[in-house]
C-alpha cells in the first residue's frame, strides 16, 4: 500500500480527480457511499488525490468542469424529490457527458438518468434522457445477491453485487448494457440485461457498494478519468487486493445460489433450481 | 395527557369471557407445548419459536383464541431498534407496581414467536394466569400479529433503515404502522416517540389516547449525519430544521415550509448523564412529576427505551411509583453491551444489527483508549440478512486508528473485512476466521491478561458467541439473559 497523501495534493505526475457527488444525503440508501470511498482510497493508495463535492439539490454546478460525477440509489419518496431538481441539472449534466466526464449512476440514478420512470399509480418522473431508457414499476421487488460479465473496451470482468428494485427498465438503441446477467434479475428480469453504457457513462442496479467488491471496476473509472484529464495513457500500479477478492468471491458465490430465480422472495431453500440464465439478445426497441 | 387516567388494566380484570378450548386448540397446545419441551431435551435452540411455530401450523388461530378472544391485556412494541431493551424495562415497571407482566424472549418477534409466549403461559385447556403481556413485534410481522393481541397500547419506537432487503423501504414499514393505529379502538394508548419525525408524523387524525415522549435537554447529544435516516419532513419533504439532535435524526425540529413540528412532550428526559461503560443516569418528567433514576446500562439510547417505558405506564395509568428501585436492577438483554468476565480477562458484547445500533453502540463503548482489540461477526441467515451495504454506512472510521487487532468472523466475514480496510484498518491487523468458536479463541489470544476484548456482532454470530461463552461458565444462559 503506498503512502497516503494529505487532501489536496497530489501525486507530481497527475493532477487532482474532481468528483461531484451528486444528492449525497438525498439518495444515500444502501451504502453506496462506499463507491466514493472506494474511488477515494484506489486513488490514493496509488499516490493520487481526490476531491469530493456534494451537489444538493439547488446547486448547478458546471459539472463538465468535474472528472467524475456519482448519483445513486434512493427510497421513493426521495426519488420524487430527485427527479424534481434533476431537471435543473439536466443540461449540463448531457454536456458533461457528451464530453466524456466519466458517470457512475446506481439504482435510483440509472432511472433518473434515464427518459422517465413510470409508477404504479400517479404520474411519472421525468429523467433527463441522458441514457436512452425507461423504466416502469413492477409488481414485484427483486432482492438478492447478483452478478453480471461486463466487457469495457478490452476487458471483461464480473461484476457482483445486490440489487434491490422494483423498477423493470427497458434500453433504447443509443444505450448498450452495462452486463450480462450472470445471476439475479437485472433490469428487468427478462431480456438479460443489466444497467446501461453510453460514452463513459455506467449505469448499474447494483448496490452492494459495487466498487469496492469490484477493484478492477473502480479501476478502470479512475484510469478513464485520469487519461481524459491528462490527455495520454496511464497505467495504474497495482494494489494488493486479495481483501477484496476476498469480498468478490463470497458475494458471487451468493449470486450464483440465486442463479435462474427472479427474485430472492421466492423460497430459497425449496426452490434451488439451477435453470440457466436467459439468453441475452441485443435491444432493439427505442423510446425516441 | 395531562394526569393519569383511570387504570384501564384494573378493570380489565373483570371475570373473562370463557375460552372455548376446541379440540383443535387443545391439540395445538399439547403438540406446542411438547415441541417445545423436546428441542429443549436435545438441545436443539432455546424453545423461543418452535412451541408456537407447531402451535400455529396445528391451530393457525390459537394467539387471537389465546389473547384477544380471552380479553388478555397486552401491550404492542414495535420499531427499529431497542424493542428487547424497552420491553425488559416495561415488565420491570409493571412487576415492581405488582402487576404480573410476561413478555416473549428476546429476539423472538415475529408471530411464532409471540404465539410461543401465549403457549407456554397457558395450561392445556389455554387458561391463562392473570397480568399482562408485552409483546415486541418485528415491523415485518405487525398487520399479521396486532390484530390477534387486540393491545391496550401500542409503542413505535423509532423508525430506521432497517434491512432494507427484508422489509423494502422504510415507507412500506412507516405504512404498516399507521394501518395498525387505523384499528386500534380510541381507548387503546397509541405511544410515539416525539423526536422521530417520522413516527410523530404517524396516524395524524388518529383519536383516542396519545402519548408522546422524547429528551428535553438544552444541548445536542449527536449531529446530523449523511445516513441519517429521515430528516425531510414526512409531511412536505423540505430539508427539517433542528434546534437540537440527539440521536440520529431524532431530536428537536421544525418543518421550515409547512410548520410540521415536534409534538409536546408528555414524558420527557431532562437531564442525562453518561458514566462509564456501566451506568447511565438520567431524569425523566413523567406527567409534571421529575424523576431521578439510574440505569445500569450505558447509552443515549437508554435514555429513550426508559422514557419509552414511563410512557406506557402512563398511557396504561399506572403511576409508576417504584421506578426508580426496579430500573436500577434491569441488566442490559443478551448481547446489549454486556460485560462478561471471561477468565483473567474482560469481554465487551455488543450485538449490532443495523448502522444505528453499530454507531449507537460504537459510541456506548468506546472510552479512549479502549476498544484496541475487537472481534467483529456478520452472518447471512434469514433473521440477519443477505444485504450487508449498510455496513458502508457504519463509522468504523472512528475507531479505525485506534485499533491494534480486529479478528473477523460469520458467514459475511469477506465483506466486513474489505468494509474494515476502507475504514483505515491496515489488513496486517486483520485476521478473518469465520467459525465462531475459533474466532473467539483467536481473539482471545491477542488480548493481554486483564485486557478487554470488545464484541461487536450480528443477532446470529452474537447467540453463536454467546452459547460458546456459556458452555466456558462465563454467562448464564441466554433464557436468564
Amino acid at each position: 500500500m503506498l503512502e497516503s497523501l494529505p487532501d489536496g495534493q497530489s501525486h507530481l505526475d497527475y493532477p487532482v480527480i474532481r468528483v461531484a457527488h451528486i444528492y449525497s444525503s438525498l439518495l444515500n440508501v444502501a451504502g453506496d457511499g462506499g463507491n466514493l470511498s472506494a474511488i477515494e482510497h484506489r486513488a490514493r493508495w496509488r499516490g493520487i488525490a481526490t476531491a469530493i463535492v456534494p451537489v444538493e439539490v439547488g446547486e448547478t454546478p458546471d459539472f463538465a468542469a468535474f472528472d467524475m460525477i456519482f448519483i445513486q440509489g434512493g427510497q421513493d419518496v426521495e426519488m420524487a424529490v430527485a427527479a424534481d431538481d434533476l431537471q435543473h441539472k439536466g443540461f449540463s449534466l448531457r454536456e458533461a457527458a457528451d464530453q466524456g466526464v466519466v458517470i457512475f449512476a446506481v439504482c435510483a440514478g440509472l432511472q433518473l438518468l434515464g427518459h422517465r420512470y413510470i409508477p404504479s399509480s400517479g404520474a411519472a418522473l421525468t429523467g433527463i434522457g441522458l441514457l436512452d431508457l425507461e423504466t416502469r414499476a413492477g409488481p414485484k421487488r427483486f432482492m438478492q445477491h447478483a452478478a453480471c460479465e461486463v466487457h469495457i473496451g478490452d476487458r471483461t470482468g464480473t461484476v457482483v453485487g445486490f440489487e434491490n428494485h422494483s423498477g423493470l427498465t427497458e434500453l433504447g438503441r443509443d444505450v448498450r448494457p452495462f452486463g450480462k446477467v450472470l445471476a439475479g434479475a437485472g433490469n428487468n428480469g427478462v431480456d438479460g440485461t443489466e444497467g446501461a453504457i453510453r460514452d463513459n457513462v455506467y449505469a448499474t442496479y447494483l448496490h452492494g457498494p459495487v466498487l469496492p467488491k469490484n477493484p478492477w471496476l473502480a479501476d478502470h473509472l479512475i484510469q478513464i478519468a485520469l487519461e481524459r484529464k491528462v490527455g495520454r495513457p496511464v497505467d495504474l500500479p497495482r494494489l494488493d487486493d486479495a481483501v477484496e477478492t476476498s469480498a468478490h468471491v463470497a458475494a458471487l458465490n451468493s449470486a450464483e445460489r440465486n442463479r435462474g430465480r427472479r427474485t430472492a422472495l421466492e423460497p430459497a431453500l425449496l426452490l434451488r433450481t439451477r435453470r440457466p440464465a436467459p439468453e441475452w439478445t441485443p435491444p432493439s426497441s427505442s423510446f425516441r | 395527557m395531562g394526569a393519569f387516567q383511570p387504570n384501564y388494566i384494573e378493570r380489565s380484570r373483570s371475570p373473562k369471557r370463557a375460552l372455548a378450548a376446541t379440540p383443535r386448540l387443545v391439540a395445538a397446545l399439547v403438540a406446542g407445548k411438547a415441541g417445545g419441551r423436546l428441542s429443549r431435551l436435545l438441545g436443539r435452540g432455546d424453545g423461543t419459536s418452535l412451541p408456537g411455530l407447531i402451535a400455529r401450523k396445528i391451530d393457525p388461530d390459537i394467539l387471537d383464541s389465546l389473547v384477544r378472544r380471552t380479553g388478555m391485556p397486552s401491550i404492542v412494541i414495535t420499531g427499529s431498534n431497542g424493542k428487547t431493551t424497552t420491553g425488559r424495562l416495561i415488565t420491570a415497571l409493571l412487576r415492581g407496581e405488582g402487576i404480573n407482566a410476561r413478555s416473549n424472549a428476546a429476539g423472538a418477534n415475529l408471530a411464532q414467536g409471540v404465539a410461543t409466549l401465549a403457549v407456554c403461559d397457558s395450561d392445556l385447556l389455554g387458561r391463562q394466569p392473570d397480568g399482562l403481556l408485552v409483546v415486541e413485534v418485528d415491523e415485518g410481522a405487525l398487520r399479521e400479529v396486532v390484530p390477534e393481541l387486540g393491545p391496550r397500547a401500542v409503542l413505535v419506537l423509532d423508525l430506521f433503515r432497517d434491512q432494507l432487503d427484508r422489509y423494502g423501504e422504510l415507507h412500506a414499514v412507516s405504512a404498516a404502522i399507521e394501518s395498525i393505529a387505523d384499528s386500534l379502538p380510541a381507548e387503546a394508548a397509541w405511544i410515539i416517540n416525539a423526536d422521530d419525525p417520522l413516527v410523530a408524523s404517524l396516524a395524524p387524525d388518529r383519536r383516542g389516547r396519545r402519548v408522546t415522549f422524547g429528551f428535553d435537554l438544552d444541548r445536542s447529544t449527536d449531529h446530523l449525519t449523511r445516513a441519517a435516516d429521515s430528516i425531510r419532513c414526512p409531511i412536505c419533504r423540505t430539508d427539517l430544521s433542528y434546534d437540537r439532535v440527539f440521536l440520529s435524526h431524532m431530536g428537536a425540529y421544525a418543518c421550515p415550509k409547512c410548520g410540521f413540528a415536534r409534538p409536546p412532550l408528555d414524558v420527557a428526559v431532562t437531564a442525562l448523564e453518561m458514566s462509564g461503560i456501566a451506568e447511565t443516569k438520567l431524569t425523566v418528567r413523567v406527567l409534571g412529576t421529575e424523576l431521578v433514576l439510574r440505569v445500569p446500562q450505558p447509552g443515549v439510547h437508554i435514555a429513550y427505551n426508559v422514557a419509552a417505558a414511563l410512557a406506557v405506564m402512563v398511557g396504561l395509568g399506572i403511576a409508576p411509583v417504584h421506578a426508580s428501585e426496579t430500573l436500577a436492577a434491569v441488566r442490559p438483554a443478551f448481547g446489549r453491551i454486556e460485560v462478561i468476565q471471561a477468565g483473567d480477562k474482560r469481554i465487551i458484547l455488543g450485538f449490532v444489527k443495523n448502522p444505528t445500533s453499530y454507531n449507537t453502540t460504537l459510541r456506548a463503548v468506546d472510552f479512549a483508549p479502549e476498544p484496541r482489540q475487537l472481534l467483529v461477526a456478520a452472518s447471512n441467515t434469514p433473521v440477519d440478512g443477505e444485504d450487508f451495504a449498510w455496513l458502508w454506512d457504519v463509522d468504523f472510521e472512528a475507531i479505525a486508528p485506534r485499533l491494534e487487532r480486529v479478528t473477523v468472523s460469520g458467514t459475511r466475514a469477506p465483506e466486513l473485512a474489505n468494509r474494515l480496510k476502507y475504514a483505515g484498518v491496515d489488513p496486517s491487523r486483520t485476521t478473518v476466521v469465520e467459525d465462531r468458536r475459533r474466532a473467539l479463541d483467536v481473539a482471545l489470544a491477542a488480548v493481554e491478561t486483564a485486557g478487554q476484548l470488545t464484541i461487536l456482532a450480528g443477532y446470529t454470530p452474537t447467540i453463536e458467541l454467546r452459547g460458546l461463552m456459556h458452555q466456558r461458565g462465563w454467562v448464564g444462559p441466554l433464557r436468564d439473559a
